[in-house]
């Protein structure tokens, strides 16, 4: 069974197990989306005629007066009749990556700093993205979907690079440190998530300064790769917040960007030891003591939400424009009950 | 009738001692007590009855059996025929006159040129400096600056245009009359007279030259559209509507402005969610308008027949204020109304207004204090109040705060 929805005039078919959202992206219309678990509100939008079930939709992110008032959440409402939504502010009918299934390929499982693996997927056929834009692996065995950001530029379309954090008990943490091999084959559902670089036309070589924690490095590696080859004289500062050096990873790999860009920089953060050649503290603060004003700057956060927030606020003492701000928060996807 | 009986027995004797200096200073203690004990009262030092919540201000606002007056002090100030005064043929032609340029989709097509790059001049001035009092610096010059230049008047200094809303304003709101109806200060309008005779100084060569040599400015647009051809509309026919203008639509945008920022100041969470999300701005403004409504209570209107408004009998010919600013406190509509409140359930109010006399800019003010406040946290992302100086809020008939120091790290 499908129900017909639409938004500004084009039509699709959401069948019963899909949400709106997912219907929407895989006819490759674009809505805001980024969590796709129903807590961030990004994908609200207007049901203009029609009705909608609001599945698993929860009250702090849609209110009982937002649904009183026609609102949903695209990412967990589905269609009971024939439906029309309208999206609110500007994002009105862009088009964007097509939303895909595929299955992919282990093809290596790296250690490359504690308890954080580097794992490379084959795609038969290439995957449309955008550097920074984030995958849903459906864990082996499990029926569980995780997700993981793309640390590849748009261009490494046939192996996806992830980067993955080991959480005590979670399952895909049980699968990826432990059974997973070279050669397994892995459900991949993407691309997602609205953390990503702009078209090459909406980059006018802005100075950037990008802010991760952890594997949140991920998506900032495709994204900070993809800029400076647009722009190879742009100002960039990485700070790559972790807690001691032994949770490092890619050093070399980024030192090899600043040899070849020379407005590359990168910061490394140590928040639980002091190490000649890191700073000691919160990546956040670095950027404070740093910068004395990202004015006309772009900023982009990958992280834990307590990072996310921090480097927001600290963006914005150093005035940088809200709307220059890219953030992706990581909740542990493990943390994260069943998801959709 | 239950309310009839309750208005009868309320001693209503306070009213004789409420004075226009403690209306200005602060009028919701006295409107609060309006609207529980006499939603339409007739209150002595203003010489005219009050309608105080919402349901009465917005039922006499759209009766049949009301038409439009002006305040006697606003009339003394503007003069005949003032659009926010007249009722019949000469309210429909100069709604007609000012309409066309006020349409939403014909707003749209200028609005954000005229008023983005004057916003972002104001705020280049002092953005490197880490303070501004941004009701001078940035509300009031924005607010002037861009209605001046859709008018036709870019020769006039924004600060000459603040200072003549606020000489017009002053008059305009001399509203205290003693026990014969006699204004107790007559020496209250020298400052909106003053302004007009310079305003005409300023005005009349425009005009003789937008007669000879129409411009797509509004007042040309005033003089020539919708006449026979050869034929303009006489400036003295115009001049009391392009003095409304120069008073409400000068200074309400910017007290409106003004007024939202001082709600979110009080709610640093909910300024961090507009810093973070500028498009959540036009509901901060709608709840900033509500919270401290820049018309407080400077329109009117006049029965046309005997009536009965909840119990209270009026006589045919009896003015009644309309108290928006303190409708907009209704507590039978809204919890906790003092509060400014982003989130809260964004029902209508009565900010602009109600009928046929409803703000005829209200989309245009709209726009230009979302883009003012838009560019203003788009430049200084980590605003914050000056806690070191105190916010004073001032006004009955116009309402908003007389200052606004704030400060960021530069």
């Amino acid at each position: 069974m499908a129900t017909a929805i639409s938004v500004s005039g084009r039509r699709v078919e959401c069948t019963d197990d899909q949400s709106m959202l997912e219907a929407f992206l895989r006819a490759g219309i674009w809505m805001p989306n980024s969590c796709n678990q129903g807590t961030c509100g990004t994908c609200k939008l207007q049901v203009v005629c029609g009705e909608v079930d609001h599945g698993g939709s929860p009250l702090d992110t849609l209110t009982a007066e937002e649904r009183a008032a026609g609102l949903a959440l695209a990412c967990q409402a589905r269609p009971l009749a024939e439906t029309e939504v309208a999206l609110r502010g500007e994002e009105m009918g862009r088009t964007t990556h097509v939303l895909r299934d595929l299955t992919a390929t282990v093809v290596e499982v790296e250690e490359i700093a504690r308890d954080t693996r580097r794992v490379l997927l084959g795609l038969e056929e290439p995957l449309a993205f955008s550097a920074g834009q984030y995958v849903e692996l459906l864990v082996p065995g499990t029926g569980e979907r995780r997700q993981y950001s793309l640390a590849n530029t748009a261009e490494e379309d046939k192996v996806l690079e992830l980067h993955v954090r080991r959480i005590p008990g979670g399952v895909a943490s049980e699968w990826l440190f432990g059974a997973a091999a070279v050669g397994d084959r892995v459900e991949v559902r993407g691309p997602l998530g609205d953390f990503h670089v702009p078209d090459a036309d909406e980059d006018d070589g802005e100075p950037m300064v990008l802010i991760g924690g952890g594997t949140g490095l991920a998506p900032l590696l495709g994204i900070a790769r993809t800029a400076l080859e647009r722009h190879p004289d742009r100002t960039m500062v990485l700070y790559h917040g972790v807690r001691t050096a032994a949770d490092l990873y890619d050093t070399d790999r980024l030192a090899e960007l600043a040899a070849t860009y020379r407005g590359f920089n990168l910061v490394t953060v140590l928040s639980r030891e002091s190490v000649p050649g890191h700073r000691s503290g919160y990546a956040p603060d670095a950027f404070v003591d740093d910068i004395a004003s990202a004015r006309g700057w772009s900023g982009w956060l990958c992280g834990s939400p307590a990072l996310v927030e921090a480097g927001v606020k600290a963006f914005k003492r150093r005035r940088m424009a809200p709307r220059l701000i890219h953030r992706e928060k990581f909740e542990p996807a493990d943390a994260v009950g069943a998801g959709n | 009738m239950t309310t009839t009986q309750q208005a009868g027995k309320q001693d209503l004797s306070w009213l004789d001692d409420v004075t226009m200096t403690e209306l200005e200073r602060n009028p919701y203690p006295t409107y609060e007590r309006l609207r529980r004990e006499a939603p339409l009262a007739f209150v002595p030092v203003l010489g005219s009855y009050v309608a105080s919540t919402a349901e009465i201000c917005r039922e006499v606002a759209t009766s049949p059996d009301f038409e439009a007056v002006i305040t006697p002090a606003g009339g003394r100030t503007f003069g005949h025929p003032a659009i926010i005064g007249v009722n019949g043929d000469i309210h429909a032609d100069l709604r007609g006159m000012v309409e066309p340029q006020l349409q939403p989709a014909e707003v749209d097509s200028w609005v954000d040129d005229l008023v983005r790059p004057i916003a972002r001049n104001y705020v280049e001035q002092f953005e490197d400096r880490g303070r501004a009092e941004l009701v001078a610096e940035y509300c009031e010059p924005v607010s002037v600056r861009s209605l001046g230049d859709l008018l036709g008047l870019q020769s006039v200094s924004s600060d000459k245009l603040r200072e003549w809303f606020h000489k017009l304003s002053v008059s305009f709101t001399n509203a205290g009359v003693d026990e014969n109806g006699e204004f107790t200060n007559p020496d209250g309008f020298t400052p909106g007279d003053e302004a007009r005779a310079e305003i005409q100084a300023v005005v009349d060569p425009l005009i003789d030259r937008w007669i000879e040599h129409p411009e797509n400015t509004a007042i040309s647009h005033w003089l020539h559209d919708g006449m026979p051809p050869g034929k303009t509309r006489d400036r003295e026919y115009i001049y009391p509507t392009i003095y409304v203008y120069l008073l409400g639509a000068m200074q309400e945008p910017g007290h409106g402005m003004a007024s939202t920022l001082v709600g979110l100041f009080s709610r640093p969470e909910q300024m961090e969610e507009v810093v973070d999300d500028p498009s959540l701005l036009p509901r901060a403004i709608s709840e900033g308008m509500r919270w401290t409504s820049p018309i407080w209570s400077a329109t009117a209107r006049i029965s046309t027949t005997p009536v009965t408004i909840t119990g209270v009998d009026l006589p045919a010919g009896t003015p009644v204020i309309l108290s928006y600013g303190s409708a907009n406190h209704d507590t039978g509509k809204y919890d906790a109304p003092t509060a400014y409140d982003l989130h809260r359930p964004p029902l209508p109010h009565l900010a602009f207004g109600a009928g046929n006399h409803a703000c005829a800019g209200i989309y245009y003010a709209n726009q230009v204090m979302r883009i003012g406040l838009e560019e203003l946290l788009e430049a200084i992302p980590n605003l914050e109040r000056d806690t070191g100086e105190g916010v004073e809020f001032w006004g009955w008939g116009f309402r908003g705060p007389t200052s606004l120091h704030s400060t960021w790290e530069v």
